[in-house]
């Protein structure tokens, strides 16, 4: 059983290993390539796209040991789009009345005519 | 009406008999005759009016449907136009507001800024403050711009339309129509005169365009006044800067053309790949650098717009450039509308695949233009059907690459579009629906590799 678990976890590591050395390569070939070194198909884009994961990851590093050393990190909050959309939808209606307001003003004017 | 079609028909074949030289009587090389005719037919529309300046200008962004030599020059066409008399715009506002410039500004320019074929723009500034759709609080005197629509200019272009119908209907039924579909186009080019006859359109799509932009600093686009617009008028902030035509003295100012040139590009990447509505008439007046550094889009006459599906569709082409995957690009153009007989797959295929490998300049940035209008050629040269959007969005990338080139010379637009496109499509990746769909034959594609 003992043996198992361990066969298990060896197992496992090496899963990992294999997969870890599998993202650095593309991550280098994604980094290394450029625009004008991809040399096309599937496999560009994924090294590509593991590229710019890794760039990721190290900012998180990057913030995560400035947060241990006490250092305030700022942190994006963006705002909920859909809020965003509605606070939009609301200041467009505005300028629709707005709009509005103005013609009933100018009937107005004709009609006093 | 009859009068009206004679008069097309009389201006069309004396542009062309004047051509005839040029074309030195049809024994000149076909390029040749192909430039003379439409130097000709453009002299002719600059000629005829509004709605031929506007099809000119049409057709300008539709190389997929009409030879090089036209749509270059049709590109040249002139949409400025004498101005009219200050009476005649003083009378249109008064007919849309019932009261005259000086009661609505604090002050009206009748020398007017720019004069085209659907409108006339007046400098004004504002009686009282307003506070905009989106943006900071436009305060009493602030500068602001008064587009007008010329009396006259919408009846007109209607008529011609409604004539140019029955000429739509005779060449559908001739072999010119089996480059493009002349209903199709007009019905197309009918639907883009309206939304730029009615110029809240374009502040609508203004206002929308800065609440898009929120976050970005750097782009900024008009304010709309909106007591002050009706279909006829639109008041928009003033903007100060220089156009692109101008951009040595923007250069002498200190402005950072560089990053102006990366940003103004990201920017349109973004309007196209995340929101799918998009500036679809950029030239260099249209775009301005400002002393603040920031770059501004104007006249929003023609926007282009994409559902969600196009949207993806398109990243995956614009995807399938920046890393050089044909199968992709095919694969993806198909669902875009562009259907390649079976017979064709394979020569489309290799074609496109020169071109991928050809977009490398000598300075080893990449030419999207290259890409773009040698694809469209390429499908045309093998008999295949553009759907219209598909064509207007690869003029439009085509465009602001040759815009952004014109501020910095080194500019790699596929470059800006990498992150775009990656991120999209990556976000993509990860959408729970597509995870539950995708994972099982993912599943069994690593057992097989664990199994081989």
């Amino acid at each position: 059983m003992t043996d198992d678990v361990m066969r298990f976890f060896a197992a496992w590591m090496l899963t990992h290993e294999v997969a870890d050395e599998g993202l650095k390569a593309a991550v280098l070939r994604g980094d290394e390539g450029g625009t004008e070194g991809m040399s096309g198909g599937a496999d560009a884009f994924v090294d590509g796209l593991a590229a710019m994961v890794a760039e990721e990851k190290e900012k998180l590093k990057r913030d995560l040991e400035a947060r241990a050393r006490g250092e305030e990190v700022a942190i994006e909050q963006p705002r909920d789009p859909a809020l965003e959309e509605v606070r939009f939808e609301v200041a467009e209606l505005r300028g629709r009345l707005d709009n509005i307001e103005s013609l009933l003003e100018t009937l107005l004017r004709k009609l006093d005519r | 009406m009859a009068s009206r079609s004679s008069v097309i028909v009389r201006t069309v074949l004396a542009h062309l008999a004047a051509a005839l030289p040029s074309a030195r009587f049809g024994l000149a090389s076909a390029p040749v005759r192909r430039a003379a005719w439409a130097r000709g037919l453009r002299r002719a529309f600059e000629r005829l009016g509004p709605a031929f300046i506007k099809l000119g200008q049409l057709i300008s962004v539709r190389p997929d449907e009409f030879s090089d030599e036209l749509v270059a020059e049709m590109r040249s066409m002139q949409d400025a136009v004498p101005p009219l008399p200050a009476e005649a715009i003083r009378s249109v506002i008064e007919a849309e507001f019932g009261a005259g410039p000086d009661e609505l500004w604090a002050t009206f320019d009748d020398e007017p800024l720019a004069s085209a074929s659907i409108a006339q723009v007046h400098r004004a500034t504002l009686a009282s403050a307003y506070r905009p759709v989106w943006g900071e609080t436009l305060p009493a005197g602030a500068d602001v711009v008064v587009k007008v629509v010329r009396p006259g200019a919408a009846a007109s272009i209607r008529a011609d339309i409604a004539g140019a119908r029955r000429l739509a209907g005779l060449i559908a039924r001739t072999r010119l129509a089996r480059r493009f579909d002349p209903v199709a186009l007009l019905d197309e080019f009918a639907t883009t005169l309206e939304r730029e006859l009615d110029l809240r359109v374009e502040g609508r799509f203004s206002d929308r365009f800065l609440f898009d932009f929120r976050d970005d600093p750097k782009v900024v686009a008009p304010r709309v006044v909106w007591p002050r617009s009706t279909a006829r008028v639109l008041t928009m902030e003033f903007m100060r800067g220089w156009r692109l035509t101008e951009i040595e003295a923007a250069k002498a100012a200190g402005v950072d053309c560089f990053g102006l040139a990366v940003h103004g590009a990201t920017a349109f990447m973004r309007q196209v790949f995340v929101y799918g509505r998009y500036h679809a008439d950029l030239h260099p007046a249209n775009l301005f650098v400002t002393p603040e550094n920031t770059i501004a889009y104007l006249d929003f006459g023609i926007v282009g717009y994409l559902t969600p599906e196009e949207r993806m569709n398109i990243t995956q082409v614009m995807a399938a450039l920046v890393y050089r995957d044909a199968d992709r690009a095919m694969r993806y153009s198909e669902r875009l509308g562009v259907h390649v007989p079976p017979d064709r797959i394979e020569a489309v295929r290799a074609g496109l695949g020169t071109l991928l490998d050809g977009t490398t300049r000598p300075d080893g940035t990449r030419d999207f233009a290259h890409f773009g209008l040698g694809f469209l050629s390429l499908l045309g040269e093998h008999g295949v059907r553009i759907p219209s959007g598909y064509g207007l969005l690869i003029k439009s990338l085509a465009t602001v690459e040759g815009v952004a080139r014109a501020l910095y010379p080194e500019i790699d637009i596929v470059a800006t579009a990498q992150p775009f496109t990656t991120r999209i499509l990556g976000a993509a990746m990860g959408d729970p629906a597509r995870l539950r769909e995708r994972m099982p034959e993912a599943v069994r594609a690593a057992l097989r590799v664990l199994l081989a």
